[in-house]
């Protein structure tokens, strides 16, 4: 008899020991489910204090303007788990974007001859910047840096600083302008890196070598992961988002600029960071990036929906997001 | 919790929150005198209306000619002159560069180099004072601040080199010992200019809104002057709301959000064309379509406005003849002679009606075919 009911028994003391672990959590404030509470305190401050934030425009509004944070932020969250940094993004974002509009006004106005142009130029500098990083053995924060700058450069040097405009319509709809399913294209592509980056980081082998090298390198190489190809692949897959990225923006503005984003890449960290990666490696997961991410990009719609002056904008989100990262620190 | 129900549950109940699409509402109620009530051969000041930084009566750049003994004594000292500016990534700052080298270079004059400070007030000061270390004989700036650059400004005339400057003085600056002359576009005649289409497009008691640079910078706040000061004159029906930005790459965010948090906005003054086409670029993204009228012409905007699509129009600056003008300015003081404190460069309104014309006489040079094609497709009203 108590053999027969004993599984029920132990079943009943899991569940019970999982809540308690749970309300355990939540009081001493860890990720990541203070960042969701985070995220909903953020939406009901700004829907009691403004007549405007509570509507779905306004929410597609908060998408819209974090899809280029959050597409990054993606392959950022791989790069920062694997214990390396990229500061070369927004640069990468430029030049992808300068790359896909050039591509489509001197080779063929075609929207899949852009998307390549910029998805591999995005590519291309992240495989650049991985392999000084693993086979160079220099810092990922001098080669960024380096490579921010290299590509900054090139981006003004292709048309002496001047826009490319653009003017393929398919191209505006796929990236820019039109709908998936009722989505807006940027937060359908949006959520395409985030699905693919879940898929990658969290139920795939690839995944578990990137937390393998970002938590300890030297027992992830004895253990036979070739961890010089796991972190390129890492900034392989950020330099492509880069490009994804470009694509969007550039489709959204009908032209390509090389001055775009420009520190746009201490946002995509901030939004990792407080997505509850670890900047020291090891740690961190996809959906808390896009929390990260969808955090910041709600205090910027909400304080200007509220008509706080700029200056004190800054200083609110600046002061909220330590505080953020304060209060759901472990 | 199931780690697979843990990463995938919010992210679905995100997914399902967007998925539930409702198409949001267009604004257009624009009246049929939209730019077509506006008569372009009156529109605009006939002259500069604004005044200098210190209240200073605009001079005409043709007080600047130089005879062709000047001329001659230019070309025997083989002067040299270096430019220092707030970025090159403008087509404002490209014309204004090509004006004053083609100027400079036609008189024998060489341009030791164009320093691009990136808006970035160490870098500039790093730069003025790099040019300095060249010993040139003039530099010719724009600041990108006032105030904190101001001490590396005054280091120019202690160094006995002559300053030319655009569209701003450095606080502090005394004319004519320490700069030649500022020579800026009439940045309030053209916020005019952008007033007057912006109400010929607003129904009577209509709201506009402002998109405002929140820098306290002279050319910028002349236009958001002007236009608020010719809607109170002329059309005090319309009630007008503001927005600032300090950071332009922000801009489309901005104004996205605050044409959601001012449902009753029908027009827009963006101050000057990039934050126009960010603006633009967010409106798209929300649907919504009014006029939007700014200031300054690039090939960008004038593809806009060629399309007859929600950019009307823009008050035009002249870069290019505000660069020649800076040129004779800094030949003038090189030569010795008095020079006025400001040179005011005549304001160009430009409608879907004279955008080529307007390009052309702009950019000193033919339309390119981005431009031409989105107007033969806009026939006839774009000429």
């Amino acid at each position: 008899m108590t053999e027969l009911t004993a599984p029920n028994v132990v079943a009943a003391s899991t569940r019970t020991d999982r809540r308690r672990k749970l309300l355990q959590n939540l009081l001493r404030g860890e990720r990541p489910y203070m960042l969701y509470i985070a995220f909903v305190v953020l939406l009901v401050v700004f829907s009691l204090s403004s007549p405007w934030f509570l509507s779905l425009d306004n929410f597609l509004n908060i998408g819209r303007q974090t899809t280029l944070v959050s597409i990054i932020a993606v392959g950022m969250t791989f790069v920062i788990i694997a214990r390396q940094i990229d500061l070369s993004v927004a640069s990468t974002l430029a030049l992808s974007g300068m790359a896909a509009a050039l591509a489509m006004s001197q080779i063929s106005n075609s929207w899949i001859v852009g998307a390549v142009a910029g998805l591999g130029t995005g590519a291309l500098v992240g495989l650049l910047n991985g392999i000084l990083t693993t086979q160079l053995s220099i810092p990922s924060f001098l080669v960024t840096l380096g490579s921010l700058s290299m590509a900054r450069g090139l981006a003004m040097m292709v048309t002496n600083t001047k826009p490319v405009i653009i003017t393929n319509e398919t191209y505006f709809a796929i990236f820019g302008e039109g709908t998936f399913l009722g989505i807006p294209v940027p937060i359908a592509w949006t959520l395409v890196a985030m699905i693919v980056g879940i898929l990658l980081l969290h139920y795939n082998v690839f995944g578990r070598r990137i937390y393998a090298v970002g938590g300890n390198p030297t027992a992830a190489l004895y253990s036979g992961i070739n961890t010089k190809w796991v972190t390129t692949a890492a900034f392989v897959l950020t330099g492509a988002l880069a490009g994804l990225a470009a694509l969007v923006l550039s489709a959204r503005s009908h032209a390509a600029r090389p001055d775009v984003v420009q520190g746009m890449e201490l946002d995509v960290i901030a939004a990792v960071i407080l997505g509850g990666c670890s900047l020291f490696g090891g740690r961190g997961y996809i959906l808390g990036t896009l929390f990260g991410s969808l955090i910041i990009g709600t205090l910027n719609n909400g304080l200007v929906l509220l008509g706080v002056s700029s200056p004190m904008q800054l200083v609110i989100k600046g002061a909220i997001i330590v505080a953020a990262v304060a209060f759901t620190k472990r | 919790m199931k780690p697979i129900l843990r990463q995938t549950l919010p992210l679905t109940a995100l997914i399902a929150a967007t998925a539930i699409s409702i198409a949001p509402s267009a604004r257009a109620e624009v009246p049929a005198s939209c730019v077509k009530g506006v008569d372009l051969a009156t529109l605009g000041p006939k002259s500069i209306v604004g005044q200098g930084p210190h209240g200073e009566k605009a001079a005409s750049p043709e007080v600047l000619a130089l005879s062709d003994a000047d001329a001659a004594k230019i070309k025997e000292k083989h002067f040299k002159v270096g430019i220092s500016m707030q970025t090159v990534n403008l087509d404002w700052a490209q014309l204004q560069i090509q004006g004053i080298t083609d100027t400079l270079k036609k008189y024998g004059v060489t341009v030791t180099g164009v320093a691009s400070a990136e808006y970035q007030v160490d870098k500039q000061i790093a730069d003025i004072e790099n040019t300095i270390q060249q010993h040139p004989d003039g530099i010719i700036s724009i600041p990108v601040d006032f105030t904190a650059t101001a001490p590396t400004y005054k280091k120019i005339a202690k160094a006995g080199i002559k300053l030319v400057l655009m569209d701003s003085i450095p606080t502090g600056l005394k004319h004519p010992e320490e700069y030649a002359s500022m020579i800026s576009a009439d940045s309030q005649g053209n916020g005019q200019i952008a007033a007057q289409i912006l109400a010929s497009c607003m129904p009577q008691g209509g709201t506009i809104g402002l998109v405002n640079f929140g820098v306290d910078y002279f050319s910028t706040n002349e236009r958001t002057k002007g236009v608020r000061e010719w809607m109170q004159k002329n059309r005090p029906d319309i009630k007008m709301k503001q927005v600032d930005f300090t950071d332009p790459p922000k801009v489309s965010q901005i104004a996205g959000d605050f044409l959601t948090g001012n449902p009753d906005i029908k027009g827009l003054f963006a101050v000057w064309d990039q934050p126009a086409l960010d603006t633009l670029s967010s409106m798209r993204a929300q649907s919504i379509d009014i006029p939007v009228t700014t200031v300054d012409l690039g090939l960008q905007s004038a593809i806009e406005i060629a399309k007859g699509g929600p950019l009307k129009a823009t008050g035009s600056q002249r870069p290019y003849d505000q660069g020649v003008a800076e040129a004779m300015a800094m030949m003038n003081a090189l030569l010795g002679k008095e020079t006025p404190g400001w040179i005011g460069v005549q304001s160009l309104p430009v409608t879907q009606s004279n955008v080529l014309e307007s390009y052309k006489t702009v950019f000193k040079k033919e339309p390119p075919p981005e431009l031409t094609d989105a107007c033969n497709k806009a026939k006839p009203a774009c000429n």
